[in-house]
């Protein structure tokens, strides 16, 4: 069947089996910097914003989600214009092997837009589906708070 | 100690914005045209031979390309266990075998054009199998009538197949008897570790193409490419040349990947249709059918006199290796080599260890390695020592430690499979380590306090440790460093960064070197045909090993400016010349010429060269890393539930190259440490079943489970390190299990003799029995 | 990559009642999606058709003076985090919501989905049940509503197989009760491997009525009335809640399964409902 997302702000249509995951579209069409494959919705390295709410693109069924705003890592900056979180999580040490990275920042972006002066229970709260073993989490703590200073400074993004 | 310009500060990781940005540096975010998908079938039975495989209904469907199985690959026995040549672990499987030997063992693999018709296809392959009895305990294993496992005709490295018996290790100094003897006071410690995965987030996989000329690349999610290259090439018997192994970004290995599991099959179907092959674990098949670590029990006897000095060390380790025996005895060999010398001054010392076979899924390579069981038992049984002699932990480990300019007769005698080689520590900081972190944790003010609040009761407790930094006499890295005429520079060379920030630290060291911005350091790494060989990420070595080659070969290539500087000045001898600004000077005539205006000539002008350097690196030497940690824990005496909550390291890795990449390194070891002492376990079946593969049921930590952590680092200068570095990959996670168990027994005056500390099992401790 | 192979359709009705209308027509092969996570994360390949409930406008959550009323698809994130919900019993039902699973989950998991599929380790279906929620449905013609503890009873399973939830609604109960519930997990982010949900009704410091669930005990919650009895007409106290430990440690109803024991279950559920009194207890004074 076919089926149309707005990715990024950018209307795409693909051609879907209609029992795919999320993920699966999303990575067979293009988008690779989604990653992840546990399938079950336990590690957070596919997280996707869907209408701004970080989900699990590898449980989301594709077909639910038609016409929804979703929207990618590359959807929030670039390496030439990294969004502040990206630029937060590069000073701080938060990357290590850098495969949960993408679901991290996204969870991090939604909770920042919803609480713009999170607490540091707030932050863990909001991570706690983005599973990192590289890390031990500390270092991604420490660049949300960064984040939260460079938003206040340069203004909402 | 000399301060450096780039070296200790925090260069920015050089390919984090990459990876914070999503950019496809993963080996599956690379897609070929008519590229097949292989999916495997997994033996339903602990022990069984296969009779029969009829694949004939799944290969006449559709968009099946083939079906492998013992009758239609290489039956070449080799060792999964990435290591340098000849492995020290025995060549005891082929790509797929006749025999399975664990639920989750390699039957047969249906390649075909899309994953979803391999998986269809598997269900049309038919096995019969012949059911044999299996065994799963160590100590059944190693019993007169148990099934023998491996009873295949030519596999090689394996101490007594018919006993199971893999490793057999035995090392003495002094007399152990006459030393326990001579003791005032002696304890016995028994600690048994549990199985554990790595849970890398990115699981297994191999992507495998024919180039241009034929030659098989493989793209593979690896810490040891040139392992790869040559195993695989030994496996399908064609020469190394004929293959390239390439390393793109990883998403995590803690030893998983130190292992040669997926590259073989993709490369061989590759070679047989000479099409592109893709072979990927799910999270499942990660954890049964990938690595796990070795389970052990390991017992600690210790024997002192009543002033605290350590006269008799005994350990004993057996460990369950799983159905096939890949890193066997060199994590065995660890457990031995890693902490007995800590403890240098008991005079008398043994070690015993044997590694056996089971009918479970398969230990690996894990951070650690081995030491991380030993410290487990050892670390805990001094603690106890510490109890009967009257004296405080924190100054029965000051007493007893290896100090600088000492040495140990474990070092000789416990290798890696051969013999070691004989060192002095010329690098440690263990005394300012536990004193920094005993006062942080607040040792005198907590120790011993039992602090309650409500139905919860605090305790404090302590470990120290010690690893290694690369394989002495053995592991070999090497590196080329080419100029531009900007004066940046390429860097090529085989270490592999699995995401620790060796990158990074390589960029440093050769800025360090040659006086320009780690910015001017591009870096191209872990190529078989492209870098110079290295041995992969393992053993600690990266920055050590890897990076000693980077610095080899950024010296000889400053000595080689320095040359052209001199030819280019007209004087006669180089000698004193600096480099400053990216200039290079020469002090007594005040001349200079900028690195970039040196190089566009030899590029373009006169003398015309490239230049270039190469250099290797192996070290006699593995100077240990040391470190000390204190843990704060809460006990809920009602539920058992341990909660950790403040969690100090005090590590001396010598100098450090990039302060928050190795507090990085510290912080996740850490966790994954407490992971594994409080609520990672796999659990079985009483089939030998693995029952609960995926991250509902097998518990890692999340960022709602992790205590304050307060790193503290004390720089030495290592002077047979690069710059004076050391390493800092695995040694942290030593530190939970033990330093968590002696604080459980500070709080709640009950010891556990087994990881992973479950909430059942310290309440059980806590009531005697419920 | 992972498929629901079966799939070959995919409806979206405008409202429960033509989505219950849908499931009746196509029978067993079709399924009810909530927020999809149980169907995409255990696939069954007999499921043919998909009918999506993202159109029937049932994410809406309500309070009045009489009744919290949560639409079929609203998740757990949205109940945790809306105002007036929040003030529905101290904010305790909120708070508890907010701990289960993770983030990630709790954003994904409806409150209808949570209901349906009535999972032995579910915590909605202990909190609802402890609270003596009602299921609304419709069968495509005709809404009906039932107590969730009845339609437990029933052959749930069934009903579903004709009939749509809309809503699970409760009372917005009034300051006199108390809602609190303790959960055992291995760590921050697991299911529940035993949990109690308990709603107490208070004069003064006597408890006049209990309603109470253990759950996760390995299997579905029960409810635990002998221990309801034995609290009925008994003053919160140090002295009720031992006792009370005792009790339900003795009484409950529990198994082992391979994670803990049916001692440690037991243990814990005493532990838990000292707790759980205690608590109560300082809530009020």
């Amino acid at each position: 069947m076919k089926a149309a997302f707005i990715i990024n702000g950018k209307k795409e249509e693909f051609e879907i089996a209609p029992g795919d995951v999320l993920l699966d579209v999303l990575r067979n069409n293009g988008h690779n910097e989604v990653k992840g494959n546990c399938y079950m919705g336990t590690c957070g390295a596919c997280t996707v914003l869907i209408d701004g709410v970080p989900k699990a693109s590898c449980t989301t069924l594709a077909a639910q989600v038609a016409e929804a705003e979703i929207t990618t890592i590359t959807g929030i900056g670039s390496v030439l214009n990294p969004h502040p979180l990206q630029l937060a999580f590069v000073e701080k040490g938060a990357v290590q092997c850098g495969y949960c990275t993408p679901g991290a920042i996204l969870t991090a972006y939604a909770l920042l837009r919803k609480n713009p002066d999170p607490s540091e229970d707030d932050i863990k709260s909001a991570l706690d589906g983005n599973l990192c073993r590289c890390t031990g989490y500390i270092q991604q703590i420490e660049a949300v708070k960064l984040a939260v200073k460079l938003l206040k400074e340069g203004g909402n993004r | 100690m000399k301060q450096y310009r780039c070296v200790g500060s925090n260069v920015r990781k050089i390919d984090a914005l990459g990876l914070a940005t999503g950019q496809p540096v993963f080996t599956d975010d690379f897609c070929l045209k008519d590229m097949l998908h292989i999916k495997f079938i997994y033996s339903p039975h602990p022990h069984a031979i296969i009779e029969d495989i009829d694949s004939s209904e799944a290969e006449k469907m559709p968009g099946v390309k083939m079906v492998l199985s013992y009758k239609n690959t290489p039956q070449v026995l080799h060792t999964t266990a990435g290591q340098g040549w000849p492995e020290p672990s025995p060549y005891d499987t082929c790509m797929f075998n006749k025999k399975v030997r664990y639920i989750g063992d390699r039957v047969a693999a249906v390649v075909a054009e899309s994953e979803e018709i391999a998986l269809e296809a598997l269900r049309q392959v038919k096995v019969t199998y012949n059911v044999l009895p299996a065994v799963f305990e160590a100590e059944e294993a190693l019993k007169e009538n148990a099934p023998v496992i491996h009873d295949e005709e030519g596999i090689q490295g394996v101490y007594d197949a018919k006993r199971n018996l893999v490793a057999h290790v035995e090392v003495r100094a002094g007399d152990i008897e006459k030393g326990f003897q001579e003791s005032d006071v002696v304890v016995e410690n028994t600690f048994e570790t549990q199985f554990a995965q790595h849970c890398p987030i990115e699981t297994h996989i191999a992507i495998s193409y024919l180039d241009e000329n034929g030659r098989i690349v493989i793209r593979t999610s690896t810490q040891v490419p040139f392992h790869v290259r040559r195993i695989v090439a030994q496996v399908l018997n064609v020469p190394v040349s004929r293959i390239r192994v390439i390393k793109p970004r990883i998403g995590g290995g803690f030893g998983s990947k130190q292992e040669i599991i997926l590259e073989e099959v993709v490369a061989f179907v590759t070679m047989k249709t000479g099409l592109p092959a893709r072979a990927i674990f799910s999270r499942e098949e990660e954890f049964y059918a990938s690595r796990t670590r070795h389970p052990m029990k390991v017992t600690v006897k210790i024997g002192a006199k009543k002033d605290g000095k350590l006269n008799a060390i005994s350990m004993y380790t057996l460990s369950n290796t799983g159905a096939y025996g890949t890193h066997g005895l060199t994590v065995i060999s660890n457990v031995g080599s890693k902490t007995l010398p800590l403890y240098n001054k008991a005079p008398n010392v043994e070690f015993v260890g044997d590694v056996v076979y089971t009918n479970l899924p398969v230990p690996g390579a894990y951070r650690g390695y081995g030491a991380t069981q030993g410290y487990a038992s050892l670390e805990q049984a001094m603690d106890m020592l510490a109890e009967k002699l009257g004296i405080d932990p924190v100054e029965l480990r000051k007493i007893n430690h290896i100090r600088e300019g000492e040495t140990s007769p474990i070092f000789k005698a416990l290798g890696e499979g051969r013999e070691g080689v004989t060192q002095y520590i010329q690098s440690c900081a263990l005394e300012k380590l536990i004193e920094l972190g005993a006062k942080e944790i607040g040792w005198l003010e907590k120790r011993g306090k039992q602090q309650k609040e409500g139905t919860k009761v605090r305790g404090i407790g302590m470990s120290i440790h010690m690893q290694g930094s690369g394989i002495p006499l053995v592991d070999m890295g090497a590196a080329s460093i080419k100029l531009n005429e900007d004066g940046s520079v390429n860097v090529l060379y085989g270490g592999t960064d699995i995401g620790t920030g060796l990158d990074t630290a390589v960029a440093q060291i050769v800025g360090e070197v040659l006086g320009i911005s780690p910015e001017k350091v591009i870096v191209y790494a872990a190529d078989t045909d492209m870098t110079p060989f290295d041995k992969g990420a393992y053993a600690s070595s990266g920055t050590f090993i890897s990076g000693g080659a980077v610095y080899n070969a950024a010296l000889k290539l400053r000595e080689t400016l320095f040359e052209e500087a001199r030819l280019s000045f007209g004087e006669i001898d180089s000698r004193d010349y600096t480099i400053e600004n990216e200039k290079i000077v020469s002090p007594v005539s005040g001349k200079t010429i900028s690195i970039s205006e040196l190089v566009y000539q030899t590029l373009y002008v006169r003398k015309h060269k490239q230049l270039m350097e190469t250099a290797s690196f192996v070290s006699e030497t593995s100077p240990p890393p040391f470190a000390a940690h204190f843990v704060e824990i809460e006990v809920d005496k009602e539920t058992g539930t341990v909660t950790p909550i403040t969690y100090v390291a005090a590590v001396d890795c010598g100098r450090v190259v990039n302060p928050e990449l190795t507090r990085g390194q510290i912080i996740g070891s850490i966790i994954n440490g407490i992971g594994y002492a409080l609520t990672e376990e796999c659990k079985f079946s009483d089939k030998g079943k693995m029952v609960n593969p995926n991250f509902m049921d097998y518990r890692i930590p999340s960022s709602r489970d992790i205590p304050e952590i307060k790193v503290i680092l004390v720089e030495t200068h290592e002077p047979t390190g690069p710059l004076g570095v050391k390493s800092v990959a695995e040694i942290n996670i030593n530190g939970p299990i033990p330093a968590i168990g002696n604080a459980i027994y500070d709080a709640i005056g009950v010891r556990l003799h087994s990881s992973a500390y479950t909430p059942e099992k310290v309440l059980k401790a806590i009531k005697g029995s419920i | 990559m992972h498929r629901l192979r079966g799939v070959k359709e995919c409806l979206y009705p405008a409202s429960a009642e033509e989505a219950a209308r849908m499931l009746s027509e196509k029978g067993d092969s079709a399924r009810i999606v909530g927020g999809g996570l149980h169907l995409s994360a255990f696939p069954n390949p007999q499921v043919s058709t998909l009918i999506f409930l993202t159109k029937a406008g049932l994410t809406y959550i309500r309070t009045d003076e009489q009744r919290v009323r949560i639409g079929a698809l609203a998740t757990i994130t949205e109940f945790a985090e809306n105002r007036e919900a929040q003030s529905v019993l101290r904010g305790s039902v909120s708070r508890t919501c907010k701990c289960i699973a993770s983030q990630l989950l709790r954003n994904q998991i409806t409150f209808g989905g949570s209901v349906a599929q009535r999972e032995p380790y579910s915590d909605v279906a202990s909190i609802l049940l402890a609270l003596r929620a009602k299921v609304l449905l419709n069968d495509g013609f005709n809404d009906f509503e039932i107590e969730i503890e009845e339609f437990y009873k029933k052959d749930f399973r069934s009903i579903l197989k004709k009939a749509v939830i809309k809503e699970v609604n409760f009372e917005n109960f009034g300051s006199e009760f108390h809602f609190a519930m303790e959960r055992f997990t291995r760590n921050a982010t697991d299911i529940s491997h035993l949990n109690v949900a308990t709603l107490l009704k208070l004069e003064e410091l006597r408890i006049s009525d209990a309603s109470i669930f253990v759950g996760s005990r390995p299997s579905s919650p029960y409810r635990f009335a002998e221990l309801e009895e034995f609290l009925k007409g008994k003053e919160l106290g140090d002295q009720t809640a031992k006792e009370a430990q005792e009790f339900a440690r003795e009484k409950v109803e529990v198994e082992k399964d391979i994670r803990i024991s049916k001692e440690y279950r037991k243990e814990l559920v005493g532990v838990y409902v000292k707790r759980i009194l205690l608590k109560t207890l300082s809530e009020v004074v």
